[in-house]
Order: structure tokens, then C-alpha cells, then sequence
């Protein structure tokens, strides 16, 4: 079950205090950098929704993210609709396919379960790929912003747009764990813990994995809007496999199935992108290794690992007040 | 509440389970008796939904649900309890309690609110915990509950559906005498209007517990009955209580 703790408060509101001083001071560089951090941090709420509390490793979010980012560039560029009304509709297109692909994939596990969601994404990166409408190769361009004039607030400056999308995380972050303690929420992390048993009570298993798994995808599909609206072009390679496999090492490095690990994840991997990029073209290989090492060292991520410290410290400090209290009691008797 | 007409399954060569009919009434209290091997689980197993018999059929409350699935089945009021623990091991009693309530009372898909604060569930939990006695280990986790008590909750779990019947497979497996004793507190403790099937190797929890017997065999029923009837039994000494009596 989905529980917040101290510790887990401490580091969100240490994160959002972060992300809000560097939004409001960096210049445009670290602006784009925290922007990215930001819209990688929605995936990867998405991808632990079901992947930590419901055992459902997805290799399609990268695919979904890229759907909701075509669906808002056809809606708003091509179809010339509100970008409302577009963010709107990529979310429910993304969600209803994402309810699909979950209620497919259902009754797969483990590694079929992932092979499945892997098809799925290359399907519709292929489908994307080939068709005129979404540009092909070239993908399309000329997206819009979001228009929040109305209220003085220019999304096209890059410190608004980081800011805004510092506000969508934070939505995202609360709904993520709206949903994990919902009725629906609890029942998935049942399921997880022990399917057989939760359809032996009654459960209609494949409902709950599919109606998460939908939820997860409308929050994917935001981060692809977010995408399409920060760098105003998108391009197939958005849904490549290579995006949810991404993600999924986000997902791992910061933490699985603890919502605040995967967005300390995002902000390592994106900025240990950028530094080692500056040295050498081969990150790749020193995330590789900073990977390998975490999951080595037997502890779930980044933030599992300060928390099992966390918590043997707790562990420690009330044993040493349980001793003192019972050695005061002795003494008191004498 | 319970009936199976000519229930039959087949594993390959191996009839597991041989025109086996049963009708339990409403409060009734039956035992199935049986060496290893004789398809007492596997007779479970078809009766929640878990395996398709090969032919006959399944009736809950006069309706056929031979063809429903386990879930559909369960939320008509047929629950069970595992020979082996299948519980939630990294959540706590409470959770586990909690998580069959919410499934029972509609909580379980709710997207708006959180089924466990849920005054009906909380009902259930609390009603159910007194029930099985497992108030002081309310907010442990499953892994720091002894077997016993694991036992208990397993019980406990199924109960929390609030089923018209509940089949309880070997329910004092693994645990010693004194826990015994207390399992035979439980079951006599349960609403009277609560339909159970039990397998039971215990036998002296067997006789106290059960209106009726029903003894399989190689997957047939080969003796139904009243546990005086089944205490007298010639044939059930030689397939199965020898052992029992000697001792």
C-alpha cells in the first residue's frame, strides 16, 4: 500500500522547493534542463502508477507519451482547435488506448506482460512512422503553446512554461496518489500482492489492471502534450522503444513503487545527462554503470536506499528510548 | 445453497473427480473426509470456479454457476480459504481484511475515495477480527504473525466476503493441538446461518464441527452421512479412519 512518511514529505517538499528556485532564478539553459526534468517526472509517475504498485512493467509509455503529443499536434496545429480543447483530447484518446492495451495485456505477467506492452509501442511508433498524416520521418511542427493570456501568464517564456509545467507535476503527483489510496488503488496493489486471492474475494481483476492502467496512460499522455508544447516539434522517435525503456530506468534508479524515488530519478538521470554530455557523446555508458550499481547494491533505487537507512535509524533511536525508559523504571523501583 | 450434480474430472488418464453429487443445506456443516489423493481439493477447486469440470454442474442458491468465472461466483456468495496461505503477506491484518470487505461491500473499484475508511468496511474488519480472534494482531504485518495466526487470518479473509457459503480447505492445517483446539472454538463460533464445507484431516475437529460427512475415495463419493453413521462406518475404517482408531 501507498503510504507517505516523513522522510518521503521531507524530500518532495525538498524537491518542489528545488525545482521552484531554479525555476524562478536559473537562466534559460537551466530552464529548459528543469523543464525536461519536469516532463520526464509525469512519465515516470505514470510508469510507477502500474509498474510499482501493480506489477505491471510497461514498455509502451514511451509509445502512449507519443501518442498524447501527436493527438495534441493534429487537434490543435493541423485541426487549428483550442489547445485546451486538444490537451483535452489527447489525454482521453491516450487514456481510452491505454484502457485497451491494459485489458489486452491483462492477463499476461512478468515478461510476457512486458513483451506484449513492447509490441504494442512499436506498432503504433511504426503506424506513426509510416503514416502521412503524422509527418513521417519529419514529424510535425508549428505546435502551440498553451494560451494562458487570460490570466497574464506568457507560456512562450521559458521561465512561465518551466513554472507551469512545475505545477502540472505537482497535479500529477497528487492524483498519482489519490488513485494509489482509492478504492481502485488499493485493490491494484491487492492484485499485486496476490491476484488469485483478489479474484477468489471477487475481484474483477482485468477491470482494475486495465482501468489503472487507462489512468496511467491519460497521465502519459499529459507528459507527451508537455513534450509537443516545450519544444514545438515532435518526431516518431518519441514513441520509440527506447523512451519507455528510459523511463523505465527512471523508474528504477530513483525508487520503484515509492512515486517520490522515479522523480528524484528523473532529476539524476537528466542532469547526469547533460553533465557527462558535456565531457563525452557516450552518457550512456556512465548511466549504465551508475544503474548497474544501484540495482547491485540489493536496494530499491536511490530514494529505497535512504529509506531502509531512514528506517534503521528509527529502528535504532527507539530501541535506545524503549532501553532508557525500561533502566529508568529500574532505578525508579530501587 | 450448494449443489453439484455428477461433477466429473478428468486429468488426462486420471479421473480425479467421479459423478460426484452433493446438496448442502442452508446452515449446514459438512466435513469431507479423505486420504491424500482422493480429489477433495480438486472438488474445491471446480466448485469456486478454478478448474472446469469436465461435465455436471455447479448450483449456488438454485442458480447454475457452473459457467461463471471465480469472481462472479465469489460476489454470489461463495468463498474459500486455501489449504496453503494465500494472503497479502507484505500488508497488515487490518489490509488484508480490509481489502476483501471493500471488494465485498463495492468499495473495491471506487476511483473517488478510499474504500479502507469506509464506516461499512471498517464494520466488516472490526466484526470479522472479533470473530476469528485477531484483534491484538490487528496492525502487524503478515510476516510478523506466527503461522497460526496466519491460519486465522486465511479464515478470516474469506469470512470478510460476507459468503453464503464458505469452503475452508484443511483450515488447522500445520498447526499444533492447542491452536487446534482453538480453530474448533472458531468454526463453532460462526453464524449458524453460514453454510460451510470443510476438508479436515483433524478428526476430532472433523466430529465436532460437522452436521453431515461426505467421504471421497479415488475421487468418489463413498460415503454420505451423519458423523455417527460415519464413526460405524466399516468402509470408512478400511479407506481412511484405521489410522484414526488405532491411535
Amino acid at each position: 500500500m501507498f503510504r507517505h512518511n516523513a522522510l518521503r514529505y521531507a524530500v518532495l517538499v525538498a524537491l518542489s522547493l528545488a525545482a521552484l528556485f531554479q525555476a524562478l532564478t536559473a537562466e534559460y539553459f537551466g530552464l529548459e534542463i528543469l523543464t525536461e526534468i519536469l516532463i520526464l517526472a509525469v512519465l515516470v509517475l505514470a510508469l510507477d502508477m502500474v509498474a510499482g504498485f501493480g506489477g505491471q512493467v510497461s514498455l509502451c509509455h514511451g509509445a502512449l507519451m507519443g501518442v498524447g503529443a501527436y493527438v495534441y499536434a493534429l487537434v490543435s496545429a493541423k485541426a487549428g482547435i483550442a489547445p485546451p480543447v486538444a490537451m483535452a483530447s489527447a489525454v482521453a484518446v491516450t487514456g481510452v488506448i491505454a484502457w485497451v492495451i491494459g485489458a489486452i495485456c491483462s492477463r499476461s505477467h512478468g515478461i510476457y506482460f512486458i513483451m506484449a506492452t513492447l509490441a504494442f509501442g512499436q506498432m503504433a511508433y511504426a503506424y506513426v512512422f509510416e503514416a502521412p498524416v503524422f509527418g513521417g520521418d519529419d514529424g510535425l511542427s508549428g505546435i502551440s503553446r498553451l494560451d494562458l493570456s487570460l490570466f497574464g501568464i506568457d507560456l512562450d517564456d521559458s521561465r512561465s512554461f518551466a513554472l507551469f509545467c512545475l505545477a502540472v507535476a505537482g497535479a500529477v503527483y497528487g492524483a498519482s496518489v489519490m488513485t494509489l489510496q482509492s478504492g481502485l488503488g488499493r485493490s491494484l496493489t491487492g492484485v499485486m500482492h496476490n491476484e488469485q486471492r483478489m479474484r477468489a474475494l471477487g475481484l474483477t481483476v482485468w477491470r482494475v489492471k486495465a482501468d489503472v492502467f487507462g489512468l496511467s496512460g491519460m497521465i502519459a499522455g499529459l507528459a507527451g502534450v508537455l513534450a509537443a508544447q516545450h519544444v514545438m516539434y515532435i518526431s516518431p522517435g518519441l514513441l520509440s522503444w527506447t523512451v519507455s525503456g528510459e523511463a523505465l530506468v527512471v523508474v528504477i534508479l530513483g525508487g520503484l513503487g515509492t512515486l517520490v524515488g522515479p522523480l528524484i530519478g528523473a532529476a539524476a538521470f537528466v542532469l547526469l545527462k547533460h553533465e557527462i554530455s558535456a565531457w563525452t557523446d557516450h552518457w550512456h555508458l556512465v548511466v549504465g554503470v551508475v544503474l548497474i550499481a544501484v540495482v547491485m547494491s540489493g536496494a530499491n533505487g536511490i530514494f529505497g536506499w535512504a529509506e531502509a537507512r531512514w528506517g534503521g535509524w528509527l529502528e535504532r533511536r527507539m530501541a535506545d528510548a524503549t532501553r532508557k525508559h525500561e533502566q529508568e523504571e529500574v532505578v525508579s523501583d530501587a | 445453497m450448494l449443489e453439484t450434480r455428477n461433477l466429473d474430472k478428468s486429468f488426462g488418464a486420471v479421473h480425479v473427480t467421479r459423478d460426484v453429487s452433493l446438496k448442502l443445506e442452508r446452515g449446514e456443516r459438512r466435513v469431507i473426509l479423505g486420504p491424500n489423493g482422493a480429489g477433495k481439493t480438486t472438488l474445491f477447486n471446480q466448485l469456486v470456479g478454478e478448474l472446469t469440470p469436465d461435465s455436471g454442474s455447479v448450483h449456488l442458491a438454485g442458480e447454475d454457476v457452473t459457467a461463471l468465472p471465480v469472481a462472479r461466483r465469489a460476489r454470489r456468495g461463495l468463498s474459500r480459504s486455501y489449504q496453503k496461505n494465500t494472503l497479502f503477506d507484505g500488508l497488515t491484518v487490518e489490509e488484508n481484511l480490509s481489502l476483501a470487505a471493500a471488494v465485498h461491500t463495492g468499495n473495491a473499484s471506487q476511483l473517488w475515495s478510499d474504500s479502507f475508511t469506509k464506516p461499512e468496511v471498517h464494520e466488516i474488519v472490526a466484526e470479522v477480527a472479533e470473530q476469528v480472534n485477531l484483534m491484538p494482531y490487528i496492525h502487524a504485518r503478515v510476516s510478523e504473525i506466527s503461522y497460526g495466526v496466519r491460519r486465522q487470518l486465511e479464515v478470516g479473509v474469506a469470512l470478510a466476503t460476507r459468503p453464503l457459503v464458505l469452503l475452508m480447505d484443511e483450515p488447522t492445517s500445520g498447526v499444533g493441538p492447542e491452536m487446534s483446539k482453538g480453530f474448533h472454538d472458531l468454526l463453532n463460533n460462526l453464524p449458524r446461518d453460514l453454510t460451510l464445507l470443510i476438508i479436515e484431516h483433524d478428526m476430532d475437529l472433523a466430529f465436532d464441527v460437522a452436521d453431515t460427512i461426505t467421504v471421497l475415495n479415488y475421487g468418489e463419493v463413498v460415503f454420505d452421512g451423519v458423523p455417527e453413521a460415519a464413526r460405524n462406518s466399516k468402509l470408512l475404517k478400511e479407506i481412511y479412519l484405521g489410522s484414526w482408531e488405532d491411535a
